[in-house]
């Protein structure tokens, strides 16, 4: 895997996405700037790799708390201009935290402002090199994927994992999803990067490989709406485990009729009660390894690597 | 992180790992795991 030399990856992990910083002689940039509670250590990361350079400019590929959860901290640490996807700017000026999905998600954000908008087409200079913002709609509609051609990078956000994508979350609302995905996934097999910078995981250079399972991932989910409402709240219950580490058993009935996106996923998609999903999202959790009940608590498993 | 080791609670590595990983080979990223399980097993144990 070969980089430039003004950019690097810092490879984290669910709870906080990848984070890309550019050094070049336009300046510094970050891309993506992990989960709120990890910002200290996003923060540490950051001035350790600039050493005494301060943080220009920060973008989002896209506005879900583990992508932009350390803006406020970065901007308050270093003044960093903040550029967020074109269509997200009146909920960001508002902090609508409904429209901004972390109420939805029972995810936390710390507030932060912005002070310039990217829209698909734009070209933003990063590290000496050009990339192009492209829209990638599907795991969250206002999603961007940066691509510096010259380079043959792609900056993908959760449009496109090593094994797989982010969940396909406007299906819950049934707004469309499964077609935006195929679509992105289309206009990445278009471009024929030779190496993908992904939101989790590690950067991958078998373009084709991942994108025929996420085909074929994409396939599975969108023949039975269900499966990809199961994956959600599979998906949104992890989160909240690792961010709690802990979850007494008793509270996670309480989470299906309090947590929007799940009383959505619940009420639409999966006809149990609250106390019966609880039992199932347990059981499905501990069949993937994903968790383990120790008394009266769920317990996050750390996934061995 | 944790302010007496500096590890990350989530992946036990040091801001320096973390930022050196991006760009290490294998050999660099197996010594690092080597690491990491003696950092658990000495945590855990």
């Amino acid at each position: 895997m070969r980089l430039p030399a003004s950019m690097q990856v810092f490879e984290r992990g669910w709870l906080s996405a990848n984070n890309i910083l550019f050094a070049g002689h336009d300046g510094t940039v970050l891309v993506d700037t992990g989960y709120v509670t990890h910002a200290p250590q996003t923060l540490a990361l950051v001035r350790h790799a600039l050493g005494g350079r301060r943080l220009d400019r920060i973008v989002n590929t896209h506005l879900h708390s583990d992508h932009c959860g350390g803006n406020a901290a970065l901007r308050h640490a270093f003044g960093s201009r903040i550029a967020i996807p074109a269509c997200e700017a009146d909920r960001v000026r508002n902090w609508d935290e409904d429209a901004l999905s972390y109420r939805a998600t029972g995810q936390q954000c710390a507030r932060f402002g912005f002070d310039d908008t990217v829209a698909p087409g734009d070209v933003l200079a990063m590290g000496d090199l050009s990339w192009q913002a492209l829209a990638a709609p599907g795991h969250d509609p206002h999603a961007l994927l940066f691509w510096c051609e010259e380079e043959g990078i792609l900056i993908a956000g959760d449009a496109l994992w090593q094994n797989g994508f982010g969940v396909i979350f406007p299906e819950l609302a049934g707004e469309p999803g499964f077609d935006e995905v195929r679509a992105t996934l289309d206009l990445i097999a278009s471009l024929r990067p030779r190496l993908v910078i992904p939101g989790h995981g590690a950067p991958f250079t078998d373009v084709d490989g991942s994108l025929q399972r996420a085909y074929g991932r994409l396939d599975y989910l969108s023949a039975d709406p269900v499966r990809n409402a199961e994956n959600a709240v599979k998906v949104l219950l992890k989160f909240l485990l690792i961010e709690r580490r802990a979850i007494p058993l008793a509270e996670l009935e309480k989470l299906f009729d309090t947590v929007p996106l799940l009383v959505l996923a619940r009420e639409r998609f999966l006809p149990l009660p609250s106390a019966g999903l609880a039992q199932w999202v347990v059981r499905a959790l501990e069949k993937a390894g994903a968790a383990t009940v120790q008394g009266d608590l769920l317990m996050n498993e750390e996934s061995s690597a | 992180m944790v302010p007496d080791t500096g590890l990350c609670e989530g992946c036990m590595r040091t801001i320096d790992e973390i930022v050196a990983w991006g760009r290490a080979d294998d050999d660099y990223k197996r010594s690092v795991w080597a690491e990491i399980r003696r950092r658990e097993a000495q945590i855990f144990d």
